[in-house]
Order: C-alpha cells, then sequence, then structure tokens
C-alpha cells in the first residue's frame, strides 16, 4: 500500500491544488462576507469538497478507457453547448448557462476538457501528420467548433482561453515552427494594429525576420508575409469605418485607464486593492476595499484583489507561485508519460490553466485587457471549479499511468 | 515517437515561457505592494471617505399680495439598510407597503452593491397610516426605518396647475447633461415655473465628507468638516400673479375647457393664468406615479396641455382692432369712412355673410357692434403686407417671451407665407378677406391676446408677460428683481382713442356685443370673438378686455372651447374676473346666478356676433 501510494499519488501537483482550494475558499469568504458567511462561500465550499472526491475518483479512472471515451465525451458536450445557445439562461449578457434546481451548469466550461481529450486523442493516432492540410484542418476543428458556439452565446473570454491552448498543444505536437507562425502572425499583426503602427510595424518585421531565419519554400512564405500585412491593413480599415462609440469600446479594452468610469474603474480599483495590501496585508476580512464592495463581483473574476489585499504581498506571491509551480509540474508530467495521447491530455490541461491564470492576474494588475475569465481553483463558479478539479484529477491520472504506452 | 526527440527543446520552451511570465508578475507585484504600497494606500483611504449630499429647501413662490401659494410639506420614505434587514421581514413590510416582495428584494441588492450599511430608499411618498404601522412594528423590521424628504404643497385655492408646473426625478438622459449638479434620485423641475425656474427654486445642494471604517461605518467628519460644502436653500419666487383672481378664474371654468389670462397692463405682469381641465398637482409632489401619468397622458380632454399659452386658434373678431388700427395709422381710411352692410358682402362668386344688417357703419361702431362686412371691404382695402406688419407689431406670429418655456407662436400669415404654402400667384385677394375677420389660418393663444389686450390699454406699449417679479435669495434675503422687456408701438394717440372707443361702446352701449363683461361703476372696454371651428362641433368663445378705460388695471383674455358666441360665454367670466381684481372681492350678489343668467339673457336676445 505504501509503495502504491508513493507510486501512484503525484503529491507535487495535489499539494498546490490543495493550498489553492484552501486560500481561494477564504477570498471568496472574505469577498461575499455579510455579518457572517454568505450562500456563496457555502456554495463553494460544497464545489470545493465534491470536486476534490471527484478528483480522486478521476485519478484512479482506468487509463484506456478514457482514451476510449475521449470522442463520445466530446461529442456529448458539444451537444449541450448547442442546446444552451437555445434554452439556456440569460445571465449578464450571455446565453451560456443551464439552470438545474438552484444551480447553474456552464457547459463551455465542461467542454473545455473534452476539446482537449478530443484533441489529443486525435492528434496522438500514429498516422496524422500536421503538414497535411487535411489533418491540421481536422485539428483546427475540434477546436474552433466549440469556440464558433461559445462565440454566438457571445463569451470572448472563453473563446479566447480554447485558441489558446490549441496553439499550445500544436506546439506540443510537434507542429514546425513554419506552422507556427502561419497561425500566430496574423493574429499578432491584428492585435498589434489596434495598439498603434509601431506595434504593427514591429509585427511586421519579426515576421520578416523569421520567415527568413525559417528559410522554408520562398512562395509559401511570401504567402504567409503578405496575409499577416493585409489582416493588419484591414483590421486599421475596419477600425476605421466603425463608429466613434465601437472604437471607443475598442480602445478601453486595450487600455482600461482611457475609461476610468466604465471598464477602467474596475481595474483602478483593482490596482488600489492590491497595491494598498502592501507587504503584509490589511489582515483577514479587514480590507477596504473588498469589504466597501468597490469592485462589482470581486468573488468571481476579480478575486484575486482580495487576498492581495488582505494578505498582501506575502500571500499574492504565495498564490502566483503555487500556480507557477502546479504548471510546471504539469509540464514535467507531459514530458514524462510514455504515451502520447497522455502527454497532450497534460499539455492541453497545463496550457488551458496557463491561459487562465496569465489573463487573469494580468487583469487583475492592470497589465492586460479586462477580459472575464475565472483564476483557477480561486474563483468563486461550480462549473469552473469542477473543471478544474477533473483537469487536475487527469493530470494525476497521467502521472499514475505514466509508464504505459 | 520521431518527435518526441525534440521534446526537450519544447520542454525548454514551456518553462522558459513560465519562468518570464512569473517573474513578470512578480515583478509587478513588487511595483504595485512594494514600491508603491504608499501611493496605492493612500487611494484607498480616500476610498473610505464617503459623500453625504445635503438636498437643499426648494423656493417657495408667493403671490402679489404676498401670499404663500406654492409650499414645502415633509413627505415620507421608507428605507432599509441592508446590513441591520432581515429577510424573515420581507413579508411583513410587503404587506404593509402594498409592494411586491420581488421589488422590495430588488431594490435590497441594489443597496448591498451600493453600500450595505447605507439606507437604501425602497418607497417613496408614503401616506401617514403606512408610516405608523411601519413604527409600529419597528421590532419585527429590522434595519427597517423612514426619511423626511419635502415635497410641494399648495396652501390656497389658486391651483394654477400649468403655471406652478411640477417636478420629477432626473432622468439617465438629464444626469448625463446636467453633470455634476445633480445625483440620481433628484428632482428637477419638468414644467411652468418649476422648469423655467430651476436654477434658482433648486438652491445648491451641501456636501459632507464624513470618514466610514473598513466595515463601512461613520467614524465622523473628515478633517473636521474643514472641506464640507454647506447647502444653499433654493431662492424664493414673488409672483405678479393674484391668488384669488386665479381661483375665482379657475372656479368659473371649472366645468368647461378654455382658458383665462389676465395680464397687468402697467407691467406685463401675469395676474392670472388658467387652463381647463387641469389636474392636480401634488399627484406630482414626489415621483410621479406611472398610472396617474397614463391616465393624464391619454385623458381626451387634454389636461396636461396648457391652452392658455399653447393653443393656436383663430381669435375670430377679437382681431379686427388689429385691421382697424393698420388702415387708420397708415391713413387708407379715417373714424368718418363708412361702409354700408347690407349683411353679406360679394367677392368674385364668392359671398361672405354677416349676421346683421348693420347698415352705414364707421370704425368705432364697426368694432362695438362687430361689422363683418366693414372689415371684409376694410382688409380689401389695407391690403395684406400691412396688415401682417400690424399683427407682429401686437405680438402675434412670435412667442410672447413669458417666462414658463411651454408657449405656441401661433401663426401670422404673409404674403410669403402664402406664396409658399399655395405657390406664388396662386392665391387671391379673396383669401384675405377671412383674415379680415381673424378667421381662418391665423393661430393665437390666449397669452398672446391678453398682450394684445394690455397694448391697446396702455395705448401703445408691448410689456413682455412675465409671472416672476422679484427672487429672493434664502441666505442674504436680497431680492433680485427679474429685468422685463418694453416695446412701443409706432401708433398715434387718436388711433387709441379709436379702438378705445369702440371697444368701450362694445361693453357699455346698446347693440354691443360685449354687454355681458360689464361692471358696476369701472368702464370696461373688450371685444368678442367666436372663432370658427373647422371640426365641426360648436365655435370657440374669445372675448379680450381691459379695465378701467381711464387709468388700466386688468387686461384680460377668455377662451371658451366648443360652447358658442363669445359675448354670450366668454364675456360674463371677463366681467366677473374684472370686477374681483378692481374691487377685490365680487360685489354681485350669487356669482353662479350672475353667470348663466347672463348667458340665457344673451341667448335670448340672440345677440349674435362674430
Amino acid at each position: 500500500m505504501d509503495i502504491w501510494y508513493k507510486e501512484n499519488i503525484d503529491l507535487k501537483t495535489i499539494a498546490p491544488v490543495t493550498l489553492l482550494l484552501l486560500l481561494g475558499i477564504a477570498s471568496v469568504y472574505s469577498a461575499t462576507y455579510d455579518a457572517g458567511a454568505s450562500i456563496f462561500f457555502n456554495r463553494q465550499l460544497i464545489w470545493a469538497g465534491s470536486g476534490f472526491f471527484l478528483m480522486i475518483v478521476i485519478m484512479l479512472l482506468p487509463f484506456r478507457t478514457l482514451q476510449f471515451l475521449s470522442y463520445p465525451f466530446y461529442g456529448i458536450s458539444i451537444l449541450l453547448l448547442i442546446v444552451v445557445l437555445f434554452g439556456g439562461k440569460m445571465v449578464a449578457g450571455s446565453r451560456s448557462w443551464f439552470g438545474i434546481g438552484g444551480f447553474g451548469l456552464q457547459p463551455s466550461e465542461i467542454v473545455k476538457v473534452t476539446t482537449v481529450l478530443a484533441l489529443a486523442s486525435y492528434l496522438s493516432r500514429g498516422q496524422v501528420n500536421l503538414q497535411r492540410f487535411k489533418h491540421l484542418a481536422t485539428a483546427l476543428g475540434f477546436v474552433l467548433f466549440p469556440v464558433a458556439l461559445i462565440t454566438l452565446q457571445p463569451d470572448i473570454g472563453t473563446a479566447i482561453i480554447y485558441l489558446g491552448m490549441l496553439f499550445i498543444v500544436l506546439f506540443w505536437a510537434g507542429a514546425s515552427n513554419f506552422l507556427m507562425i502561419t497561425l500566430l502572425a496574423p493574429a499578432a499583426a491584428a492585435i498589434a494594429t489596434l495598439f498603434g503602427t509601431t506595434a504593427f510595424f514591429i509585427v511586421v518585421i519579426l515576421t520578416l525576420v523569421v520567415l527568413f531565419v525559417l528559410r522554408e519554400n520562398r512562395l509559401f512564405s511570401a504567402t504567409i508575409f503578405s496575409f499577416t500585412v493585409l489582416v493588419g491593413v484591414s483590421v486599421q480599415f475596419i477600425f476605421d469605418k466603425l463608429a466613434p462609440h465601437q472604437q471607443n469600446r475598442i480602445t478601453t479594452f486595450l487600455n482600461p485607464d482611457a475609461d476610468p468610469l466604465g471598464a477602467g474603474y474596475n481595474v483602478i480599483q483593482s490596482k488600489i486593492a492590491i497595491g494598498s495590501g502592501g507587504f503584509f496585508g490589511k489582515g483577514f476580512l479587514q480590507g477596504s476595499q473588498t469589504q466597501l464592495n468597490f469592485l462589482p463581483a470581486q468573488w468571481t473574476d476579480f478575486i484575486y484583489c482580495v487576498p492581495a489585499e488582505e494578505f498582501g504581498f506575502i500571500g499574492a506571491f504565495a498564490i502566483l507561485l503555487f500556480l507557477t509551480l502546479f504548471l510546471i509540474r504539469g509540464v514535467q508530467i507531459a514530458s514524462i508519460v510514455k504515451n502520447r495521447y497522455a502527454s497532450l491530455v497534460a499539455i492541453g490541461i497545463v496550457a488551458t490553466f496557463a491561459t487562465h491564470t496569465v489573463i487573469n492576474i494580468g487583469m487583475s494588475m492592470g497589465m492586460m485587457p479586462v477580459i472575464g475569465v475565472p483564476l483557477p481553483f480561486l474563483s468563486y463558479g461550480g462549473s469552473n471549479l469542477m473543471t478544474n478539479m477533473i483537469m487536475a484529477g487527469l493530470l494525476l491520472n497521467m502521472y499514475a499511468n505514466r509508464k504505459e504506452y | 515517437m520521431a518527435e518526441f526527440a525534440e521534446s526537450s527543446t519544447r520542454k525548454i520552451v514551456f518553462y522558459t515561457a513560465i519562468g518570464i511570465v512569473f517573474f513578470v508578475f512578480l515583478a509587478r507585484l513588487i511595483q504595485l505592494q512594494v514600491l508603491y504600497a504608499d501611493v496605492y494606500g493612500k487611494k484607498s483611504e480616500e476610498n473610505s471617505i464617503r459623500q453625504i449630499a445635503r438636498t437643499p429647501i426648494r423656493g417657495l413662490m408667493f403671490d402679489l399680495n404676498g401670499t404663500l401659494i406654492v409650499d414645502n410639506g415633509p413627505a415620507y420614505s421608507i428605507t432599509i439598510t441592508p446590513a441591520e434587514f432581515r429577510m424573515s421581514g420581507l413579508t411583513l413590510l410587503s404587506n404593509i407597503l402594498r409592494t411586491d416582495t420581488q421589488i422590495i428584494k430588488e431594490k435590497f441588492e441594489k443597496g448591498i452593491r451600493y453600500n450595505r450599511f447605507t439606507p437604501t430608499k425602497i418607497k417613496r411618498d408614503i401616506d401617514f397610516k403606512t408610516l405608523s404601522l411601519i413604527e409600529e412594528n419597528k421590532d419585527r423590521l429590522p434595519g427597517v426605518d423612514y426619511q423626511i424628504e419635502s415635497k410641494r404643497f399648495y396652501p390656497t385655492k389658486s391651483k394654477a396647475t400649468h403655471l406652478y408646473g411640477y417636478t420629477k426625478e432626473i432622468s439617465d438622459q438629464q444626469l448625463l447633461e446636467m453633470g455634476n449638479e445633480y445625483r440620481p434620485g433628484d428632482n428637477i423641475g419638468a414644467t411652468g415655473l418649476e422648469a423655467a425656474y430651476e436654477r434658482y427654486l433648486r438652491g445648491q445642494k451641501g456636501f459632507e465628507l464624513i470618514t466610514v471604517n473598513a466595515l463601512g461605518q461613520i467614524m465622523g467628519d473628515y478633517n473636521e468638516g474643514k472641506n464640507n460644502i454647506p447647502v444653499r436653500e433654493g431662492s424664493d419666487l414673488f409672483l405678479s400673479l393674484d391668488a384669488k383672481l386665479q381661483a375665482l378664474a379657475e372656479s368659473l371654468l371649472s366645468d368647461k375647457r378654455g382658458a383665462v389670462v389676465a395680464l397687468d397692463p402697467n407691467n406685463g405682469g401675469l395676474l392670472a393664468l388658467v387652463s381647463k381641465p387641469d389636474y392636480d398637482l401634488t399627484t406630482f409632489g414626489t415621483v410621479t406615479p406611472l398610472d396617474a401619468w397614463k391616465e393624464l397622458n391619454t385623458d381626451e380632454s387634454k389636461p396636461l396641455f396648457n391652452r392658455a399659452t399653447l393653443t393656436r386658434y383663430p381669435p375670430g373678431s377679437t382681431f379686427k382692432m388689429v385691421l382697424a388700427a393698420a388702415a387708420l395709422e397708415e391713413g387708407v381710411i379715417n373714424q368718418n369712412w363708412r361702409v354700408n352692410c347690407t349683411g353679406a358682402f360679394r367677392f368674385g362668386n364668392k359671398v361672405f355673410s354677416d349676421l346683421h344688417i348693420h347698415g352705414s357703419t364707421n370704425v368705432v361702431e364697426a368694432i362695438q357692434k362687430s361689422c363683418n362686412v366693414f372689415f371684409y371691404q376694410l382688409m380689401l382695402k389695407t391690403g395684406f403686407e400691412r396688415w401682417t406688419r400690424y399683427g407682429r407689431e401686437f405680438g402675434f406670429g412670435n412667442p410672447t417671451g413669458l417666462d414658463i418655456l411651454e408657449e405656441n407662436p401661433g401663426l401670422l400669415p404673409s404674403e410669403e407665407y402664402y406664396d409658399r404654402i399655395y405657390g406664388k400667384g396662386k392665391w387671391t385677394q379673396g383669401y384675405l378677406i377671412s383674415l379680415g375677420i381673424g378667421q381662418g389660418e391665423v393661430g393665437v393663444s390666449p397669452l398672446q391676446m391678453a398682450g394684445y389686450a394690455a397694448a391697446i390699454a396702455n395705448r401703445g406699449y408691448y410689456h413682455t408677460p412675465h409671472a416672476v417679479l422679484r427672487i429672493r435669495d434664502k441666505e442674504s434675503g436680497k431680492l433680485q428683481i427679474v429685468p422685463t422687456e418694453t416695446r412701443k408701438l409706432d401708433i398715434s394717440p387718436w388711433v387709441w382713442d379709436v379702438l378705445q372707443e369702440g371697444m368701450y361702446r362694445c361693453v357699455n352701449e346698446i347693440g354691443g356685443t360685449g354687454q355681458a363683461s360689464k361692471v358696476k361703476s369701472v368702464s370696461v372696454c373688450g371685444k368678442t370673438g367666436t372663432a370658427q371651428n373647422p371640426h365641426g362641433k360648436k365655435d370657440h368663445a374669445w372675448f379680450i378686455g381691459f379695465a378701467p378705460r381711464e387709468n388700466p388695471k386688468i387686461a384680460i383674455c377668455v377662451l371658451i372651447e366648443n360652447v358658442g358666441f363669445g359675448g354670450a360665454f366668454a364675456a360674463p367670466i371677463a366681467g366677473l374676473c374684472i370686477e374681483q381684481y378692481i374691487y377685490g372681492k365680487l360685489i354681485r350678489n350669487v356669482q353662479q346666478n350672475v353667470l348663466t343668467a347672463a348667458q340665457s339673457d344673451q341667448a335670448q336676445t340672440q345677440q349674435r356676433e362674430h
């Protein structure tokens, strides 16, 4: 028993997950404190408890069965995603929820896992070669289909997570540098254009340099380069055609300081919360920003401010450190497993957690546009926490089966 | 697994990427929480300073004699403090307030988001009985309290709905436009004087800065109150309105549709402004109940419509002095010029009728008896251009400039206007004939008519009508006189003599159409009018006049819709109003009897006119 335990349970994954869960529960308790524990806290506690149990169950599932069920899981979850578009509840302008009893289910969260599973399953097939257009298109299709459905809800934040995950998994799966630049350059050009002409030219020059270094087929290279420039120019063209208030929305999205009462308000208050926490913090339940509700719904997307204000740099750094350790451990697991499917699943999970983390903490500290995505293990929300625990369970499962081919 | 050979380089890419992000975020954390901790700490302290607004008391309104006519009274609003409120009290509260639990819950949740230690209003302007019930059940309703706000009430019988106007809660759009001076939930003048003098009546908000602790509880004044802005109460308005005259005029029109406007011919001060039917302004005391608003808005008799200033009816024969003045002053005719009235006037193939055969008639007799044939001919002789020019001199076709914002400029046709509407050369002199007796396209409001009567009364001065004479600053007690404008009409004294003589005879001599406006020992001058109603209903009755002739103190216009002749229905009301104002009371016996007697008398003798 002792040996099995040592062999199969990865404490390097479980430890940061558990610590993050505890910090998350404390943060939700503080953020929603109302002369005692709130209904948010009680629910989060139930989800964390059952989520932990679910993580262990997933860890113990037979590995082959999991691989076998990847496509069926994907199919069912995509079906839910379609149904929610028609029968879902409207919450904060998005149709992304099912109401079941008092609880809500958000299919786009579950689909995060099933998409990783399906994509890994496809890419791990021996004959799949990303250099072939048909195979590449299929791989892209696995992700772009749910992205399209989620964009219809509309939930841009979640859609961005999927695209980040896709990109990282393709890289891990052995996509050539040339393929990566083909996918990355036009997207980078589009975003850079919105930041200004200088940014656009930097991207264009970088693309040119990379293409030159890669020394691929000249015709392909020229096509990709022209396409990149074209995307940048057309984005600028479309931007100029937009009404001033639409341009404004994009500008404040990229630079929240430009709108201190709208989108910028959250970022300003968030920075004040984090900064005023200082080194040691104001103390549990003593954060004035948190307790006076300067941030709307800070128990979800802006949860990072709560420990940062009340536990100061110590608390904020601890969360950053635990998340980093967890991600590094994920990459290690992806590297040591013998099975290609397991490796791709692990890297897909790492990619999903990493994009959430970067976007969420970057946003809270005013380094990123305000994109509503939760912080893994900390933000309030059942569907998201359960999905996170399932993904942690999958990592543990891959680790336990690391010697299987 | 060929690619996996490369996986060590890919692994390094991953570790590097994670490492870079980690150190960038770490650097940012150090920047925010260590290097700039003081700056953000200060900002968060500033966040814990709260601003409490103190709403000033709205200014009052007084009438000509110093009688308080628009006052403030207490209105009670029920509030809940979210932190103290318990959901167990929800049903009880909902029953007492007769408000849906869902609505209370929504306001409660909105309150939580703002600050759970600050009372949130859940129902405004409740009655005293509801307040007592809340007080009785205080133990079972923790966190429920009340706040006193002020609301308008009107202590005299003078209700002057359309003049005083009402205030309403500021809209989101207005909030955007007004900037910092208003907050959500504030009231703002919406109509009448409340809107026109909003910036005086409102006063200036006071702000107290208080510090709150981390739990939002009030700790005390910030900086010992040195940064507080004291509240400035709203200024009072002193009106030229005579509340007693206003009240009488309202009662005389109580079952009618119409308007009365009375002016002081010496300065243009508004003595009375009645538009009926009206509505109860106290309905709008604090917040406008939606159902009451809908009812008023869809009422077929249009109680919201200010008939005194927005009406645009033809003036009928009351307009004849405009033409007479133009013809006499321009030397088209003199006072001895005569027309033989045969009861009809043929022009081309059209016959313009008169109701009587007046025989040989000069201009004074034509005004006295309202002879149409005389004015048909005079119009053709005088011409369109002069008629329009003198109409404009008397203030028609333009807003008078009364100090309430709702006014219709009316329509004074001109050659250019007809060219535009009908096309150049497509209209004939025949179009003019109707205008000569105030029928057709010409459109006027009772307010314009009163201004016109006042200019005849004072022999040529057009004072811009105004309701407010002085504004009193509450703080300093200083009185500010509202500036007025006066315009001199370029018309000779002998012409005024002729017009006044005609109007005097109209009221005081046999054959005059306005005899129902006669007042004992007062030389009333007047002119009746009947506006043809193209919509098939009965005609609109007009009367304009002034008194006394030697030393005019009041000029008046009465309009009653859809009743018939001006001499029968409008003149008696004007007579009673003049009597009230000159004597300070009615010297006749019972006013109602006098009124009905006058009407039936007129009807029986078939004293018909236009």
